[in-house]
C-alpha cells in the first residue's frame, strides 16, 4: 500500500491506532459501531475532498478551489435534482451526473487556467473558488436549496452492517481513487511531475494534458463530496464546503502526502481524514470544553504532521 | 599541519573508513582519488567537521584535536570550497563572503556596506578578482563564482587561530579548461597562505596540480604518490585495484557504420539567441559528438532536436520523412527520439520513483489495457533491461534515488533503450561518474551503436569525443566552425582546442 | 478565511452563510453613483435634509431587509427610494467615515444618515463628524460601549442594537416546557468568543436557572456551521445517548445539522430551538421538525434608525428631551413556535408589514445594558 516501505509511513497509521485507543481509553463508548458509523459520516464527503486534492499535491502543485466547487456542484446537484421532479425516481438520478460532470468541467477549467495561461495554482485555484461562492451565491440568492426526497436520502438513513449507504459509496470511490493512483497512466504521470517536471516533460510525459486531467480529476472529486454532503445535510447553500480546504490539505498532510510532490497518496489522504475526524469526534465524545478543541486540534495536527512526515526527504527531493 | 592518525569511521555495519593515516603541510597541495564509494567524501567530511570518526586521532600543529561541526573546523582553519557551489545567487558577492559574518559590519544595529565592500575587495585581491563586490553572484560565470568560493574560505585567514587548510572539491568539473588553468595558477600562488587538500575525479588534474597524492579504495589508503612518480595508468590501476587500459573508451573497437540514409538531418537550421545555421546529419550506427565550450550552443541542438526549442530558420528532416514535424517532447518520444539531459539528478531520473517506473516513464501507453497499468509486464521489462545492462539495484522496485550514479545512468539509458528510440542523445552521459561506471557508460554507448541507434552525444572530455565519435562536429558561438571524420584522420585534443577557440 | 468570517458573524449576528454574500463580488457597486449625483429635489419631502443609509453591502438577505426598511421610510415621505442616498463602505472604516463627510458637506450639514460604522471604533469619529458638520446620525450594531448618544448631542440621535439574550432564554424556556420540564440538554453554540455566542447561550442559562430539573449536559461549539453541528451532535450522542432529551442550538444552520445528525440515527420528535428566522427555519417549524426559532425583524430596525435621524432632524422629536431608553435600544424579536409558524410566514416572510414610522419606540425591546 506505500511507496516505500519504511517506518515513517507507518507512522500515520501508529498515530491513528494510538488516538482511537486514548479515546476509548477515556471513554469506552467511543469505540463503538455506532459511533464509528458517525465518524464515517462525518468523514465521507471530507475525503473526497482530501482525496481530490491529494491528486494534486502529489503532482506539486496545490488546488485551493474545494470549496467553491463543492458548494457550487452540491447547489447544482440540488437544482437539477429539483428540477427533474424532485425524487430520485423521477429522474433525479440524472442530477447525479450533471452534478459530477459540472465537478470534472470545473476542475478542467481550473486546470486549464493554471497549466495553460502558467497561473501559479495557488492563485488561480484559489480565484476559481472565490468564483464558484460567488456563483453559488448567484444561483441560491444567498438561500438554502433543500432536497426532501426520502430514497436519494436513503443515502443517509438506510444502513448495511451499522453504516449508511455513503459510506460505500465513498469506500467505492476511494478504491476507485487508489486503482487511478496506482495502475493508470494518469496516475503514474502526476508522480512523475511531481517528482520532476522537467524530466516528465523530457520523457514525454503530456505535462499540460496532465495537469489539466488531474485538476479535472479533482474536481470530479469535490463534486462527489458535494453530493455527499447534500446526502448528509439534505440541503445545499453556498457555505456548504465550507472548512474543507483547510481539513482536506491538513489531512492530506497529516496522513503522509508531502507538499512538495511526489510523496504519498489516497491512501494517506484517508489515514490523514480519520485521523483529523476522529480527533474532532473524539474531543466532543470524552467532553473536551470546545473552547480548548480548536487549540488541541492544532496542536495534534502538528505532533501528527511531525511523526508522520519524513522531513529529511525534503532537502533532495526537490 | 593536518594529521590523520588511524582514523576509522563506521556507518552501522559498513566501514566507511579505515585506519587512515593521512597528513597535508603548509605549503603542500596534497590530490585525493578514488572512485566513487572509496571513502573521499566521508573523509572530506570528518576534515570539514561534518562528520565524526569513530577511532583514531586528528592533529594540528602537533596537537591534537576534535572538530565538533563544520563551524568549529571553520575556526580552526579549515576551509572548504564545494563541488556544489554554495553562493546565494540574489545576493552581492560581498554578503556572500560575509554571509554569517554581518555583525562584523554593524553600526548602530544597520550594516556598513561601505566597510563591507572594502573588506570584499581585499579579500577578492587575494585571489586576483578585480570585481566590483556589490554585484550579484548570479551573474557571474562559473569560474568567478568558484574563485569567490575560494575567496570566502581565504577570508577565513584573518579569523582562525592557525594556518589555514583548503578542501578543493571537484573544482574543476564545472569549468572549462581555461578555466581550470587559472585556477590551478591561482592555487599555486596561493601555496604560502595555506595547505590543499585536492580531490577530483579527473586524475591529469589531480597529477598536474598536486605534490602527492593519496589513493583511495574501498575505505583505505591504498598508495601514496609523489607527483614525479605518478602515472595515470598506475594511479587508475590501484584506484579499481586492476589495471586499466588508458584508452578505456576502446578506440578500437569503434566499428564502421554502414552507409545508409541519415536518421536525422538538421539543415540550416537556427534557434535565435541560441544557435545558427547549423546543419548535421546522423545516420543510423553512427556516433555524432557535438563539442563547444559552455554556451556554445550544443545543448539547444539537442533540445532543438527534441522539440524543446521552436526553430526560427531551416529545418529538422527526421527519418528522411519531411512531412514529420515535432514540436514538443511528447511528439520527439512517440517518433522515436530519445534525451538524456545532462543533469541527472535535476533532468535524468525520477529520484523517488523505483527503477521500473522511471524505465517505463516514456512509455506508459505501452503497458496499459483499459487504461489500466500492467504491472507485471512493467517489472518484466524492467527485469529486463537490469539484466541487459546489469544495473546493480537490489530490485526493479528499489527506488531510483538509492542508485549509484553510475546505476542510475544506466536505468536512464534503459529508459530509452527499451522503448525502441532510434536516435538518442546523451548530454554528458558520463559526468560525475567514476571510471569503472564510465567503462559501462562506453560500453553502452559502442553497443547502442552497433544496433543501428543513431547517436548525438556532447562528450564530457575531448578524449571521450575522439575515442568515441564517428564524426565531430565543433560548435563555437552558435555555428559550425569544424567538421572532423574520425576513421578517416587521427584527431587530437590540439586540434578540438584550437577550433573551439 | 475563517479570521475574515469572524469578523463579519460578529457584527452580523444572523447567519454565517450571509457572509459569502460579500463573495459575490460587485452586486453592490451600481449603488455607489448616487452619492455624487445631482439632487436638485434634495429641499422637497424630506423636510429640507437630505437622506442616507451608511453600511458595508447589501449583498445579504439581512442587509437588503435593514436597507429596505430605509427605503420604506423614505417611501412613507411620499419620495422616491432612490432619494435615499447609498454610503456603501466596503468594510472600510475610513470609507464610511470619508463619505459621510463627503455626502454632509454636498448638502451642507442638512443630512440624516442611519450608520453601521463598519468597527466598533469608528463610531465616534462618525458622530463626532456629523455633529460638527450640523447633520443627525443614528447608528446600529457598531459602537463603543462608553460613546453614548446623550453624551454628543442632539446630533447622534439613537443607537440601536439586538441582544440574543432575552429572545434565546424564551426559546429555552419554550424548549424546556416542551421537556416536560426535566431531562438533559445540550447547546450548539456559534464560534465561543463572539458575542451573539455568548449572549445566545446566557440566555439558555437563564432559563435553566429556574428549572433545577434541567441538566445542560454539555456545551459544543460548531461555528456556525450546519456539517460541523451534525458531526458535533452525532459525536454528542456518543458520548450522552438517551440522557438528550432537548437541543438549543444559536442559529438556525447550526440546527439544520442537528435535525440530520438526528435523522441518520433514526431519532425523531426531538425538542429543538433555533435563532435567526430564516424561512427553512420557519418552514421546519411549520412541519415540526424544530420547535422554535427567533425573529429579530431587520427591515423595522433599518427604517426605524432612519427615521429618528430623520424626525430628529426636522424637529418632530428632540433628542435630548428623550429619555435614554429612547436613545439607546433593543431591536425586536420574536419568537416562532408552532402555534404561530404559519401566520408569521404570511406577515414577515411572504409580505412586508406597513410600519408607522412616527410610532419610534413602539417595537423597542429596552434599553441597551452593558455587562
Amino acid at each position: 500500500m506505500f511507496r516505500n516501505f519504511d517506518i515513517k509511513s507507518l507512522m500515520p497509521i501508529i498515530v491513528l491506532i494510538v488516538l482511537v485507543v486514548f479515546f476509548t481509553a477515556i471513554n469506552p463508548n467511543f469505540f463503538s459501531l455506532r459511533n464509528f458509523a458517525r465518524i464515517a459520516i462525518a468523514a465521507s464527503p471530507f475525503l473526497m475532498v482530501a482525496i481530490g486534492v491529494t491528486f494534486i499535491i502529489v503532482m506539486g502543485s496545490i488546488d485551493l478551489s474545494m470549496e467553491g466547487t463543492v458548494s457550487l456542484s452540491a447547489v447544482i446537484f440540488c437544482f437539477a435534482f429539483l428540477y427533474f421532479g424532485g425524487t430520485l425516481a423521477s429522474g433525479g438520478w440524472i442530477a447525479l451526473f450533471a452534478a459530477m460532470c459540472f465537478g470534472m468541467f470545473y476542475g478542467a477549467l481550473n486546470g486549464f487556467i493554471h497549466a495553460k495561461l502558467l497561473i501559479p495554482s495557488f492563485m488561480s485555484s484559489l480565484a476559481m473558488g472565490f468564483v464558484g461562492i460567488g456563483a453559488t451565491v448567484l444561483l441560491t440568492g444567498g438561500g438554502i436549496v433543500r432536497i426532501d426526497d426520502d430514497v436519494f436520502r436513503m443515502l443517509l438513513t438506510y444502513r448495511v452492517q451499522g453504516f449508511p449507504l455513503m459510506v460505500y459509496v465513498a469506500a467505492f470511490f476511494l478504491i476507485a481513487g487508489l486503482l487511478i493512483q496506482k495502475k493508470t497512466i494518469l496516475g503514474r504521470n502526476l508522480y512523475a511531475i511531481g517528482g520532476a517536471e522537467d524530466l516528465a516533460s523530457a520523457s514525454g510525459v503530456p505535462v499540460l494534458k496532465t495537469r489539466i486531467m488531474a485538476f479535472a480529476l479533482a474536481g470530479f472529486y469535490y463534486s462527489l463530496a458535494g453530493i455527499l454532503q447534500v446526502a448528509k445535510l439534505g440541503q445545499a447553500e453556498s457555505v456548504t464546503g465550507a472548512n474543507l480546504m483547510f481539513l482536506s490539505i491538513t489531512a492530506a498532510v497529516v496522513g503522509g502526502v508531502a507538499l512538495w510532490g511526489a510523496i504519498g497518496g489516497v491512501f494517506n489522504a484517508l489515514i490523514g481524514v480519520l485521523i483529523v475526524t476522529v480527533i474532532n469526534n473524539g474531543m466532543v465524545v470524552i467532553g473536551l470544553p470546545d473552547y480548548i478543541q480548536d487549540g488541541v486540534l492544532g496542536a495534534l495536527v502538528i505532533v501528527a504532521v511531525i511523526l508522520s512526515t519524513n522531513r529529511s526527504t525534503v532537502k533532495f527531493v526537490k | 599541519m593536518l594529521e590523520f592518525q588511524n582514523v576509522s569511521k563506521e556507518f552501522g555495519p559498513v566501514k566507511a573508513l579505515a585506519n587512515i593515516n593521512f597528513k597535508v603541510a603548509k605549503g603542500e597541495i596534497v590530490g585525493l582519488v578514488g572512485e566513487n564509494g572509496a571513502g573521499k567524501s566521508t573523509l572530506m567530511k570528518i576534515i570539514f567537521g561534518a562528520y565524526q570518526a569513530d577511532s583514531g586521532i586528528i592533529l594540528i600543529d602537533g596537537r591534537k584535536t576534535r572538530f565538533s561541526s563544520p563551524r568549529d573546523a571553520m575556526s580552526k582553519g579549515i576551509g572548504m570550497v564545494f563541488q556544489e557551489q554554495s553562493l546565494i545567487g540574489n545576493l552581492s558577492i560581498m554578503e556572500n563572503l560575509f554571509l554569517g559574518r554581518e555583525r562584523e559590519f554593524q553600526k548602530c544595529g544597520l550594516i556598513d556596506f561601505k566597510k563591507m565592500a572594502e573588506a570584499s575587495r581585499y579579500q577578492l585581491a587575494k585571489v586576483g578578482l578585480d570585481i566590483d563586490p556589490y554585484m550579484e553572484t548570479a551573474r557571474l560565470s562559473f569560474s568567478q563564482r568558484q574563485l569567490i568560493e575560494l575567496a570566502k574560505v581565504l577570508a577565513l585567514e584573518e579569523r582562525s587561530s592557525g594556518d589555514l587548510v583548503i578542501l578543493l572539491d571537484e573544482p574543476t568539473s564545472v569549468l572549462s579548461e581555461d578555466e581550470v588553468t587559472l585556477l590551478f595558477e591561482l592555487v599555486n600562488n596561493l601555496r604560502e597562505r595555506a595547505a590543499f587538500i585536492f580531490v577530483s575525479h579527473r586524475l591529469d588534474e589531480v597529477i598536474r596540480l598536486s605534490d602527492r597524492i593519496y589513493v583511495l579504495k574501498d575505505g583505505e589508503l591504498v598508495d601514496e604518490v609523489a607527483r614525479e612518480k605518478a602515472v595515470a595508468s598506475h594511479i587508475q590501476s590501484k584506484m579499481v585495484g586492476r589495471e586499466i587500459d588508458t584508452e578505456y573508451y576502446k578506440q578500437d573497437d569503434r566499428l564502421p557504420f554502414a552507409p545508409s540514409p541519415p536518421l536525422l538531418s538538421v539543415q540550416n537550421a537556427s534557434v535565435r539567441g541560441r544557435f545558427e545555421k547549423i546543419s548535421l546529419d546522423l545516420h543510423a550506427g553512427e556516433v555524432l559528438c557535438l563539442v563547444g565550450t559552455e554556451g556554445s550552443g550544443r545543448e539547444a541542438v539537442l533540445r532543438a532536436v527534441f522539440g524543446m526549442h521552436k526553430i526560427d530558420n531551416g529545418r529538422i528532416v527526421y527519418f528522411g520523412n519531411e512531412f514529420l514535424k515535432i514540436r514538443s517532447p511528447n511528439a520527439a518520444v512517440e517518433n522515436d527520439v530519445g534525451y538524456m539531459p545532462r543533469e541527472r539528478k535535476i533532468e535524468g531520473i525520477f529520484a523517488s520513483m523505483n527503477v521500473a517506473e522511471n524505465i517505463t516513464s516514456c512509455q506508459l501507453p505501452a503497458y496499459a489495457r483499459y487504461g489500466l497499468l500492467n504491472k507485471a509486464m512493467e517489472l518484466g521489462l524492467a527485469d529486463e533491461w537490469i539484466k541487459r545492462l546489469s544495473v546493480k539495484t537490489p530490485s526493479a522496485r528499489t527506488d531510483c534515488n538509492r542508485l549509484s550514479g553510475g546505476n542510475q545512468q544506466k536505468v536512464v539509458l534503459a529508459k530509452w533503450r527499451s522503448t525502441g528510440s532510434k536516435i538518442i542523445m546523451l548530454d554528458h552521459p558520463t559526468r560525475g561518474l567514476d571510471i569503472g561506471a564510465k567503462e559501462d557508460v562506453y560500453s553502452m554507448i559502442r553497443e547502442m551503436s552497433s544496433a543501428g541507434i543513431g547517436l548525438l552525444l556532447i562528450p564530457d572530455t575531448f578524449e571521450e569525443a575522439i575515442g568515441l565519435g564517428h564524426n565531430i562536429v565543433v560548435i563555437k558561438d552558435g555555428r559550425t566552425v569544424e567538421r572532423f571524420d574520425c576513421l578517416k584522420q587521427k584527431v587530437t585534443p590540439f586540434d578540438l582546442v584550437s577550433a573551439m577557440t | 478565511m475563517s479570521t475574515f468570517i469572524k469578523d463579519f458573524i460578529e457584527r452580523e449576528k444572523i447567519s454565517r452563510r450571509n457572509f459569502l454574500f460579500a463573495s459575490a463580488a460587485g452586486i453592490s457597486a451600481s449603488a455607489l453613483p448616487g452619492l455624487f449625483a445631482p439632487s436638485s429635489a434634495l429641499a422637497h419631502g424630506h423636510g429640507g435634509y437630505a437622506l442616507a443609509w451608511s453600511y458595508r453591502d447589501r449583498a445579504s438577505a439581512y442587509w437588503n431587509a435593514i436597507v429596505s426598511g430605509g427605503e420604506a421610510y423614505v417611501e412613507s415621505l411620499g419620495l422616491d427610494k432612490s432619494e435615499m442616498v447609498n454610503l456603501i463602505n466596503e468594510a472600510s472604516s475610513e470609507k464610511s467615515l470619508a463619505d459621510i463627510k463627503a455626502f454632509l458637506a454636498k448638502n451642507n450639514g442638512m443630512g440624516a444618515i442611519a450608520c453601521d460604522a463598519n468597527d466598533s471604533p469608528n463610531a465616534r469619529p462618525v458622530v463626532e463628524a456629523v455633529r460638527d458638520a450640523g447633520g443627525f446620525i443614528s447608528t446600529i450594531w457598531n459602537k463603543t460601549d462608553d460613546l453614548h448618544p446623550w453624551d454628543i448631542g442632539d446630533s447622534y440621535v439613537a443607537h440601536l442594537s439586538w441582544s440574543g439574550e432575552k429572545p434565546s432564554e424564551d426559546a429555552a424556556r419554550l424548549l424546556i416546557d416542551k421537556m416536560g420540564g426535566e431531562g438533559g440538554i445540550v447547546h450548539i453554540g456559534g464560534i465561543p468568543a463572539n458575542i451573539p455566542a455568548i449572549e445566545r447561550l446566557d440566555g439558555l442559562k437563564n432559563a435553566l436557572n429556574d428549572n433545577p430539573n434541567v441538566e445542560l449536559l454539555d456545551v459544543q461549539s460548531a461555528d456556525w456551521d450546519t456539517t460541523k453541528a451534525a458531526d458535533v451532535m452525532a459525536s454528542l450522542l456518543t458520548r450522552y445517548g438517551d440522557e438528550i432529551k432537548g437541543v438549543h442550538c444559536a442559529n438556525d444552520n447550526m440546527a439544520y445539522g442537528v435535525i440530520e445528525a438526528l435523522k441518520a440515527e433514526g431519532i425523531t420528535g426531538m425538542p429543538i430551538t433555533a435563532f435567526d428566522g430564516n424561512p427553512e427555519a420557519v418552514d421546519l417549524v411549520m412541519g415540526g421538525d424544530l420547535l422554535a426559532t427567533v425573529f429579530t425583524n431587520p427591515h423595522w430596525g433599518g427604517g426605524i434608525a432612519l427615521a429618528l435621524a430623520h424626525q430628529a432632524a426636522t424637529g418632530a422629536f428632540v433628542p435630548s428631551e428623550e429619555p435614554n431608553e429612547h436613545r439607546e435600544f433593543y431591536g425586536p424579536s420574536i419568537l416562532v413556535t408552532p402555534d404561530d409558524a404559519a401566520e408569521f410566514k404570511k406577515t414577515y416572510l411572504e409580505s412586508t408589514p406597513t410600519y408607522d414610522w412616527t410610532d419610534r419606540w413602539g417595537l423597542s425591546a429596552g434599553q441597551i445594558q452593558y455587562k
